[in-house]
């Protein structure tokens, strides 16, 4: 196994190199034997990845722990699914998943119905650099088949935050991710390679970008998902280093989505469009320099080794690479772009949107580093905190959500105000009346009701549209409404796609401002018998219990619940005390409904009898999730659909003129 | 008696005197400011280094001190990063400016983009297109622009 597991890795390194080589020059030589050899040595990759993978997978499954990674993330007693899972627990494993991605995404790449387009070697070679990276950073740093001198008796375990469904889904869908785009960045780069800077490369990465967007727009929802249940605080996003390197990608792909579309129909921001893919690539890359560098302080980075290192020359390899590309083509990028044409347009929003979204990932990313830069700078490190990021974020956000309710309200290449305020007028209505009863029904703060009525426009003028759209199709077929509403989903898949996202976004805005805003929170010691009341909630402490479950030993707070006097059930807060861990777990009791969570954490106890618990109320938590799968589903329909309806139109009339009418 | 009394009182913990508990408001205020060694969003039912600035708090408000003393002593034990946020004053100036400059010079760049760019349309607006003889001769000049283009970019 052992022999087997590193054969893998090290002819990985060979047969990546091989099929660099080859591909160069079969290239140089117009040689499409060679080019078709060095497609097979991508075939070998994936077959090389898959069998390290599986190793590891029966390496973990089966407890074998005369392997350092298997010894050092798992024990006897652990649940399959979590000896499994601990793959990516540590640096070793979480590497060999990023290259096994990265040879599946290469594999379905070259031998994708596109395998003959003239810009797929240059595209593979970029992708196979970057598979390279990974068996080479993995033998030197990394080897998940690293053998221990002595086998111990049973494994130090998993840490038990990570035995959770949310981090058998939360890593994998980050990573899918975080690969997926380095598919975008290597067409930009092979078509800037080619000289040829039409749309082309935008049409053929499309669905490569958005399978990576909403994986990480998945990864992301479901790290604050984990983190809300299992870490115990009571929020899902507390602007950490390592969550900000994944929200980083999200915001530069987000702005890339949409000035897409201006390329597409209109050949414009093709500089623009370029820089977004290189630098969410490049993003990718900087965000695991620091998980795995140690650089600044996080609950989710690994930190240990040179990988920090490795990583940092990789990074640096690529921007010099991406620059010298783009420097040296920039005359024909420049030359053939056209310009917009009128300040008031969609193109313009979109240009706003943009800035917007870069604004705020700029924003991001300067005070995720500012930790460093202050302290290189004065000697000093000066924090930057949630606090930090809520402030600066906030207004930035916000633009971004009343830009959202006002974009799919102008018109292409050159929009009318008066037109403009027509269509608007029923969402502002909307929103400026849910503003009024906010404030009748004595909601306080200012700033969240704003948050909250632009978020109510935003959703009003997409409803708005969908309205408009029904209505129209009934008028000219009369269809019944739901035949009309699948129809019209159907007919334009990218542009309604786009617009359940963008209500699911809705939805989450309104979680995160009022979690935000008017959270109850308090900390109380009860005795048994005695009630803790928060908001609608009261809770009566039935006393302590334990038991043992799995070697773990665990105490049991059970709390009879009634929400506005009504009995809801009893509710079970609990410490878990790990037999392979040093620190006990935190399980909070939950009880959700549509409106708000209540949310108990077993704080410490002095008897069997009196115990201190956390108890908070988080308003409208839910909705971050509900909202987190509505864009999903959005985004399954956006895939679905490929073709612009500009591309639709010019094709019918390609037939059109065919068929002679 | 009253001895007995004094003894039972002096012998109680520091709990049973505070003022403060880790709900009231001066509370709250301040640790919602300390960064806590990173540990500020740990739960505090694991995290002993949470508990231990809990209790000192807690202790320091019970002794009289007011919030902003409070904050001012962990300053001046650990400097700025005892905090969970830069300073306000000019310390600090930088960090919070930045973000704001980045979007202000991203306004910037795009409207003298947008400027430049309605400029162009107007001038190209005003060049009479070339009339081609037939639509076969307009694409193999094309053509010619494109492999020319890309010879010497």
């Amino acid at each position: 196994m052992y022999i087997i597991g590193n054969l893998s890795l090290y002819l990985g390194i060979g047969i990546a190199f091989y099929s660099i080589i080859l591909y160069v020059w079969g290239l140089k030589n117009k040689n499409n034997k060679m080019i078709n050899s060095a497609r097979g040595g991508v075939l070998s990759l994936v077959l090389l990845s898959s069998i390290a993978t599986f190793l590891l997978l029966y390496n973990l499954g089966t407890s074998q722990f005369q392997y350092k990674y298997v010894a050092a993330y798992t024990s006897e007693n652990l649940p399959l699914v979590y000896k499994l899972t601990a793959f990516w627990a540590g640096n070793a494993g979480s590497l060999l998943l990023w290259l096994f991605l990265l040879c599946l995404y290469t594999g379905f790449l070259v031998f994708s119905k596109e395998k003959r387009n003239p810009m797929m070697p240059y595209v593979s070679i970029i992708m196979l650099l970057n598979i390279l990276f990974f068996f080479i950073v993995i033998v030197i740093s990394g080897n998940p088949f690293e053998m221990t001198e002595t086998i111990p008796a049973d494994g130090k375990g998993l840490n038990p935050m990570l035995q959770h469904p949310g981090m058998i889904l939360h890593p994998v869908t980050l990573y899918l991710g975080y690969v997926g785009l380095a598919v975008p960045f290597s067409f930009a780069i092979a078509a800037l390679i080619l000289k040829r800077m039409d749309a082309e490369w935008i049409k053929l990465t499309r669905r490569w970008t958005l399978v990576a967007w909403v994986f990480l727009t998945l990864g992301n929802i479901i790290g604050g998902w984990w983190a809300y249940l299992e870490l115990g605080w009571g929020g899902y996003w507390a602007w950490d280093p390592v969550e900000n390197a994944s929200f980083l990608p999200w915001l530069t792909v987000s702005a890339f989505l949409h000035s897409v579309m201006i390329q597409e129909r209109k050949g414009m921001l093709k500089t623009w469009n370029i820089s977004l893919v290189i630098i969410s690539y490049l993003l990718t890359l900087f965000g695991t320099f620091l998980v795995r560098s140690g650089v600044l302080t996080s609950v989710h980075a690994f930190g240990d080794g040179n990988l920090g290192a490795y990583f940092l020359i990789f990074m640096v390899f690529m921007i010099v690479l991406s620059l010298y590309v783009v420097l040296t083509r920039y005359q024909l990028i420049k030359k053939e772009t056209n310009p917009i044409e009128s300040y008031f347009s969609k193109e313009s929003s979109f240009l706003l949107n943009n800035l917007i979204l870069v604004g705020g990932a700029f924003a991001v990313l300067w005070g995720s580093m500012y930790p460093l830069i202050s302290e290189a700078l004065t000697g000093t490190k000066v924090n930057v905190g949630p606090p930090y990021f809520e402030k600066v974020m906030a207004p930035i956000l916000l633009g971004l959500i009343v830009l959202m309710g006002i974009c799919p309200l102008i018109a292409w290449q050159k929009a009318t105000f008066e037109r403009f305020i027509k269509s608007a007028l029923w969402p502002l209505i909307a929103g400026v009346i849910s503003a009024i009863i906010l404030v009748a029904i004595g909601i306080k703060g200012s700033f969240a009701i704003v948050g909250l009525a632009s978020t109510v426009f935003m959703f009003a003028s997409h409803l708005k549209e969908f309205y408009d759209g029904i209505r129209a199709r009934r008028k000219a077929t009369k269809e019944s409404v739901a035949m009309a509403t699948c129809k019209l989903l159907v007919k334009n898949q990218r542009r309604y796609g786009g617009y359940i996202v963008h209500i699911g976004i809705a939805v989450i805005a309104i979680g995160v401002i009022s979690s935000h805003a008017y959270v109850k929170d308090t900390l109380q010691t009860v005795s048994v018998g005695e009630k803790v009341e928060i908001g609608d909630y009261q809770l009566t402490f039935n006393g302590l219990t334990e038991h043992s479950k799995n070697g773990n030993g665990i105490v049991v707070a059970a709390l009879e619940t009634s929400y506005k006097g009504k009995s809801v059930g009893t509710i079970n807060a609990e410490k878990i005390f790990y037999e392979t861990w040093p620190e006990p777990a935190t399980e909070v009791a939950i009880k959700t409904n549509w409106k708000e969570d209540l949310y108990v954490v077993l704080s410490s106890w002095e008897s069997k009898d009196k115990a201190t618990f956390q108890v908070k109320v988080n308003p409208f938590v839910s909705w971050i999730w509900f909202g987190g799968m509505l864009m999903v589903f959005g985004t399954a329909i956006a895939l679905i659909g490929g073709k612009t309806t500009t591309s639709r139109v010019y094709k019918m009339g390609i037939q059109h003129k065919k068929a002679g009418v | 008696m009253l001895f007995v009394l004094l003894l039972f009182f002096l012998s109680s913990p520091t709990s049973v005197w505070a003022n403060f508990d880790y709900n009231a408001k001066e509370f709250q205020e301040v640790v919602n400011q300390l960064d806590m060694q990173g540990h500020s969003n740990d739960d505090l039912a694991t995290c002993k280094v949470k508990q231990m600035y809990y209790k000192e708090v807690q202790e320091m408000l019970d002794e009289g001190m007011t919030p902003e003393e409070i904050i001012e002593f962990y300053v001046a034990e650990y400097g700025q990063s005892a905090l969970k946020e830069p300073a306000k004053d000019k310390s600090g100036l930088i960090a919070w400016s930045m973000p704001i400059v980045g979007v202000l010079t991203g306004i910037a760049v795009l409207f003298y983009w947008l400027k430049r760019g309605k400029k162009k349309v107007s001038v190209d607006s005003s060049v009479p297109e070339i009339a081609w003889e037939s639509e076969e001769d307009k694409e193999i000049t094309e053509k010619i622009f494109e492999e020319e283009r890309r010879k010497h970019f």
